[in-house]
């Protein structure tokens, strides 16, 4: 005997999200946070609609499962989030997806670099990314574009301060002659 | 369509600089911003480093923020040459109705701070002035239970005076701080509980983007353009 019928199965989609935050968050008072603006937003009759579940959360990046009927519902309510466990926050989705394969592959940076606040940019015309480790004049850079390494089966862009001198008037890149 | 986010307060009025802002305002999505400081027009910290940002417009409007209706008009009128995008700070049903009457004024701003929201003389008012009126989403981010009741039920007044006469209507979260900003399409959502449709919801978001080009050019009187 089946357990359910296919037919009936629930329809899913998947939120990839990053939180923004002053200070860590804990996955524990996301969830709360979550409930409590869900309640106040939509009731206890809405939260059963909307199905919202935290899949993942790793401190900054994490997918939340919901009804795929309730999208539009969904993401407003993660609107009104402004603050988590007493810190002033704000959760972006970054994209949604109908399977958690997607949304992880499409969405969430698979970097082993967290991209951290101590990191330094690097944004000029052909290459953007982070500034993973610095060497004399050698730099190694993550990538943005993750297409950027393909076919050399690196991770990295390597790079020398030569190529990023006289970059230093872009507020966008910081790039201060390293 | 481009999104613009329309009444942004930077330092001193915020907690963040406007380069900071327009960083984060590009990584969600919008094609420009609109630095509106209740101080006047240029006083706000390193203008300049904003404008660095690239693939983002930074206009700099002002925001009116006035006790009476002589000082509103009188402020309005100076500002004007000045400002790319002139809103009024409302939420006094006084203060409102003086806005909507301003042919200056672009937009009126928060015009529900207060007990009541716009009415239906500052209605009219805005029609024949060509006053937006903002739809600004930030209380119900920040506030829960029944005062977020009460501003809903006077915004969803209000919506349907702005459908009665066809006023033309912007929406912003008026942020002091990037982590207030939400993307063009969270707006939309939560516009769309207010029971603002997705189509007018977007058009909203583009409105403040044409006013701007269009204040930015130069005009010598009414309809003559220096080229």
């Amino acid at each position: 005997m089946r357990t359910w019928l296919p037919v009936l199965r629930d329809r899913r989609r998947y939120f990839a999200i990053e939180v923004e935050a002053e200070d860590r968050v804990r996955r524990t008072d996301l969830a709360s946070e979550i409930r409590a603006s869900q309640t106040s937003l939509f009731g206890d009759l809405g939260a059963a609609r909307n199905r919202l579940r935290i899949i993942s959360f790793d401190g900054r990046f994490g997918i939340l499962r919901h009804s795929h009927e309730r999208t539009e519902e969904c993401r407003a309510l993660l609107a009104t989030v402004h603050s988590v466990g007493g810190v002033r926050a704000a959760i972006r989705v970054r994209g949604i997806s109908g399977t958690i394969k997607a949304a992880t592959e499409k969405y969430i940076p698979q970097s082993t670099l967290q991209p951290d606040e101590n990191v330094r940019r690097v944004d000029s015309g052909l290459v953007s990314g982070s500034v993973v480790r610095v060497h004399g004049r050698e730099i190694d850079l993550c990538p943005d574009d993750q297409k950027m390494t393909e076919g050399s089966g690196t991770r990295y862009v390597g790079l020398t301060s030569f190529d990023l001198c006289g970059e230093d008037t872009d507020a966008d890149g910081t790039s201060d002659g390293l | 369509m481009k999104y613009y986010e329309c009444n942004l307060h930077t330092l001193p009025d915020g907690s963040d600089s406007p380069s900071r802002m327009a960083l984060a305002a590009k990584k969600l999505g919008y094609s420009g911003i609109i630095i509106s400081n209740h101080s006047p027009a240029g006083v706000a910290f390193r203008l300049d480093a904003a404008e660095l940002v690239r693939g983002i417009e930074v206009a700099i409007g002002a925001e009116i923020v006035a006790t009476d209706q002589r000082g509103l008009h009188a402020r309005a009128a100076s500002l004007r040459d000045r400002a790319d995008f002139l809103a009024v700070h409302g939420g006094d049903e006084r203060i409102n109705r003086a806005a909507c009457e301003d042919p200056n004024v672009d937009m009126l701003a928060h015009p529900h701070g207060g007990r009541t929201g716009i009415g239906v003389a500052a209605a009219k008012a805005a029609k024949d002035n060509q006053v937006a009126i903002c739809l600004d989403l930030g209380p119900m981010i920040s506030l829960r239970g029944g005062s977020r009741v009460r501003w809903m039920e006077m915004v969803r007044r209000d919506l349907d005076l702005i459908d009665k006469f066809d006023l033309s209507l912007m929406i912003s979260t008026s942020p002091r701080s990037h982590l207030d900003l939400r993307s063009p399409r969270d707006l939309v959502a939560l516009a769309s509980l207010l029971g603002v449709e997705r189509e007018r919801a977007l058009k909203a978001l583009a409105l403040p983007g044409s006013i701007v080009e269009l204040n930015r050019r130069r005009w010598a009187s009414v309809g003559v353009e220096v080229l």
